[in-house]
């Protein structure tokens, strides 16, 4: 399927073909095929898709943390080889994505240490752990936090690299309802405020449209893009009322029917 | 029928370390043996080494020795697996024993082995049991401690279950207490059997009671390094073996438990 | 640490036990030729303890046990790095080392001996030799097991490589080290005293031995318990000392 393009200097990611092919048990699997799709700047991008459609691998493609196999990715125009300044990614494990042994100031401070100064660095941690609401743990360690307190952190620690585009691998997906519904609105909030792009990862299709300007269904094995949807729902976006929008319903709906029928595709197609 | 034996090979097989592995010690050997002074009273060649082993084969000092080594230490540990299992059960299901034996047991596991040997020889003199009760003695802690562990830990809920069932007290020890406790039973014993065999060479280089120990103290003492060198290879075979035949026994019995994660020892 | 809740049933045993001891050698009950009971035991201890010569002995041990396992630990943290983070290394030297790690240290010390006689540094040979083995296999594993999600953030902060091994990973594989160097100590002090024992005569074992030989059943028991009550005290302040060195991770349930 076509992606959807726009004027080039508006772009922050741009994938061509792009595609991952991984040695699975001595032979070659395709995890990822065929991907063309541009992120726009300050955009907030999700990315829904059943197990097993690459969502994960096309996040570590564009974050440069595995070489593409097929096609291109670019960054700001340049080609995507190791992990371009100004993209960060966010893990969903946030336990083992933090450094236990380290308070959280300290965490958040890991990005910045010997690239910028001391006072500098002291001023953006701070900033970032403001921006979620985490002030006041700043000397605690992970381990003395809860999950979504966790996560926050992860957040903060991405956030004071005042990075271009934020890559978040299902950074909601271990916890519960209410702490989700609270980082939801907080991701938003912070979105709004410093205007960094997104691309975000979920299975959950609420928060894909809820969250997101524009839906990516995948498809697959192989992972492969079957539909873009936009979002035009109103920002800001309130968790009571913008649930029960009829807009809101509606793309839930289509959403769904595409994933779907993205599945039923890859079983016709293996038929 | 081929399909299946290369099967278990490689299940056997499949823990080891790639053989590439062996050559800096192959080639250190090959090294020493091109290089190294033939007579050398310091570091004879590998060469010398076979010499002599096959030498004491010959005049019948090495077989006897291996084996009163190992009929020392197999009996030893027989008793140690069969006291230290029992007492650690025992131990383990009573709360008051394991708080009033607690500091005791302690003491004991800590004590450094070595130093049981000479208070054995103070109380027991230069006798042959001496050499089978230190080895026990010392082989024991392991097992005792690790079986009273795993058998105060139990799940309440699986002593649950066998009073639901109306089991007496024989069935429930048969089917429920011992199939829990085994697999760290056999964590005990896994420290225990090195330590077995360390300490068995102790004894006799301690006390020249005979064995392989003793042997290679007086090959020392008579300056026949060779002697020395061949009977150190001839203990590492030996290790080499007991570990080997223990770690088989061991998957064969813990074939039906759940995979433990990988124990570093 | 759990406040210590005094153990009255544990004392109550042990000072049963001393008190059995004592009542069946004095009643002559029990018939060991050499069994002295443990108040001559207590009277012989105070007495090595004045003359000073307890404190000898147990200072070169500590001495040797200290050197011995600075050095193990420093040569097994640079082997298990060298393992744990390269992988041809491990094809290349992992087979010859599994087959030499079985081998009983034990078995070395003749050899030992030959080579550089009674002394201290057939000791230190001895006792480096035995305890490298915890510590390299321990720090190998922990390397090996820091998962690659951390790899994985020190990419994505694009921290260099140098940083990452540093500020990532090693502090990861921490925890494993720690519990290898504690467990090489255990084995340094009764590696240090099978030494004493053998092939230096200097130092707590070989002090059990010679009042073994010199018939001095009292101050061979007074050694015997005191080597006893070093042991715990050296593992007691390993694991606080390694509690207070770990106090920043999170708290580990294996000991």
């Amino acid at each position: 399927m076509a992606g959807e393009t726009t004027a080039a200097h508006d772009h922050v990611f741009e994938c061509r073909g792009l595609g991952l092919e991984l040695a699975h048990h001595g032979a070659r699997r395709r995890i990822v095929d065929d991907i063309t799709l541009d992120v726009r700047r300050g955009e907030f991008l999700t990315i829904v898709g059943a197990s097993g459609t690459g969502k994960t691998s096309l996040l570590r493609l564009l974050g440069g943390l595995v070489p593409a196999s097929h096609g291109t990715v670019s960054f700001l125009g340049k080609p995507v080889a190791s992990p371009p300044e100004g993209v960060v990614v966010v893990f969903q494990d946030y336990s083992h994505a933090l450094l236990q042994w380290r308070t959280v100031a300290a965490n958040v401070r890991l990005g910045l240490e010997g690239v910028i100064g001391r006072a500098e660095c002291d001023e953006r941690v701070r900033q970032a752990l403001a921006m979620v609401g985490l002030e006041r743990c700043a000397d605690d360690h992970p381990w003395q936090l809860s999950g979504g307190m966790q996560q926050r952190v992860q957040i903060a620690r991405a956030l004071a690299l005042r990075p271009a585009v934020m890559l978040m691998d299902e950074p909601f997906g271990a916890l519960d309802a209410m702490t989700k519904a609270a980082l939801q609105d907080e991701l938003l909030r912070v979105h709004a405020q410093t205007g960094t792009s997104f691309v975000f990862i979920t299975h959950d299709i609420e928060e894909a449209v809820y969250l997101g300007d524009r839906v990516v269904v995948l498809g697959g094995p192989p992972g492969r893009i079957h539909k873009f949807l936009p979002i035009e729902l109103p920002r800001p976006r309130d968790q009571i009322h913008t649930r029960q929008m009829p807009e809101f319903l509606r793309l839930r709906l289509d959403i769904h029917a595409a994933v779907l029928e993205a599945g039923r595709d890859q079983h016709d197609a293996r038929a | 029928m081929n399909e299946r034996w290369r099967f278990q090979i490689g299940r056997l097989t499949a823990g080891l370390p790639p053989a590439r592995g062996l050559l800096p010690l192959l080639l250190a050997l090959a090294l020493w043996q091109a290089f190294g002074p033939r007579h050398s009273p310091y570091a004879p060649p590998p060469s010398a080494w076979w010499d002599s082993v096959r030498t004491m084969l010959q005049n019948g000092k090495l077989m006897p020795a291996l084996a009163s080594t190992l009929v020392t230490f197999a009996l030893a540990m027989v008793i140690a697996t069969i006291v230290g299992g029992a007492l650690g059960l025992l131990i383990g299901r009573s709360r008051t024993a394991r708080r009033a034996l607690g500091p005791l047991l302690e003491f004991c596991r800590g004590l450094p082995p070595p130093v049981i040997v000479p208070v054995a020889v103070l109380l027991l003199g230069y006798a042959e049991s001496l050499k089978l009760l230190v080895v026990a003695w010392v082989a024991i802690w392991p097992i005792l401690l690790n079986t009273a562990s795993a058998a105060s830990l139990l799940d309440e809920l699986m002593l649950d279950i066998a009073r639901t069932f109306r089991l007496d007290r024989l069935t429930t020890l048969r089917k429920i207490i011992l199939p829990a406790v085994v697999p760290d039973f056999l964590l005990g014993l896994r420290v225990a059997v090195p330590l077995g065999i360390i300490i068995t060479l102790l004894v006799e280089m301690l006390t020249s009671l005979p064995g392989i120990g003793s042997l290679i103290v007086i090959s020392q003492r008579q300056f026949r390094s060779a002697d020395v060198y061949g009977l150190l290879v001839v203990v590492g075979l030996m290790g080499f073996v007991i570990n080997s035949l223990f770690a088989m026994a061991e998957q064969l019995l813990l074939r039906r438990w759940p995979p433990r994660a990988q124990e570093m020892r | 640490m759990p406040a210590l809740k005094f153990n009255l049933p544990g004392t109550l045993t042990i000072l049963a036990v001393v008190g059995l001891w004592e009542f069946a050698v004095r009643s002559g009950a029990v018939a060991f030729d050499y069994l002295p009971p443990p108040s001559a035991v207590f009277v012989a201890w105070g007495g090595l303890l004045l003359s000073g010569e307890m404190l000898m002995q147990t200072v070169h041990t500590l001495r040797a046990v200290l050197i011995g396992w600075v050095l193990a630990s420093a040569i097994g943290i640079g082997l298990g790095l060298l393992l744990g983070f390269s992988a041809w290394a491990r094809r290349y030297l992992l087979a010859s080392l599994e087959l030499l790690r079985p081998l009983p240290a034990v078995a070395f010390l003749p050899l030992a001996l030959l080579l550089f006689n009674f002394s201290l540094t057939t000791e230190l040979v001895l006792i480096v030799y035995a305890s490298i083995w915890p510590v390299l296999i321990n720090t190998m594993g922990g390397v090996m097991s820091v998962g690659t999600q951390l790899y994985d953030v020190g990419r994505t902060l694009r921290l260099s490589r140098a940083r990452t091994l540093i500020k990532v990973i090693l502090p990861a594989a921490a925890p494993a080290i720690v519990v290898g160097c504690r467990l090489s100590l255990g084995l340094t002090l009764v590696m240090a005293i099978i030494a004493e024992m053998l092939a230096n005569p200097h130092g707590l074992g070989y002090a059990v031995v010679s009042e073994l030989q010199a018939m001095q059943p009292q101050r061979m028991f007074a050694y015997v318990f005191f080597i006893g009550l070093l042991a715990i005290a050296l593992n007691g302040a390993l694991i606080g000392a390694s509690r207070w060195f770990l106090r920043d991770h999170a708290v580990s349930s294996h000991e």
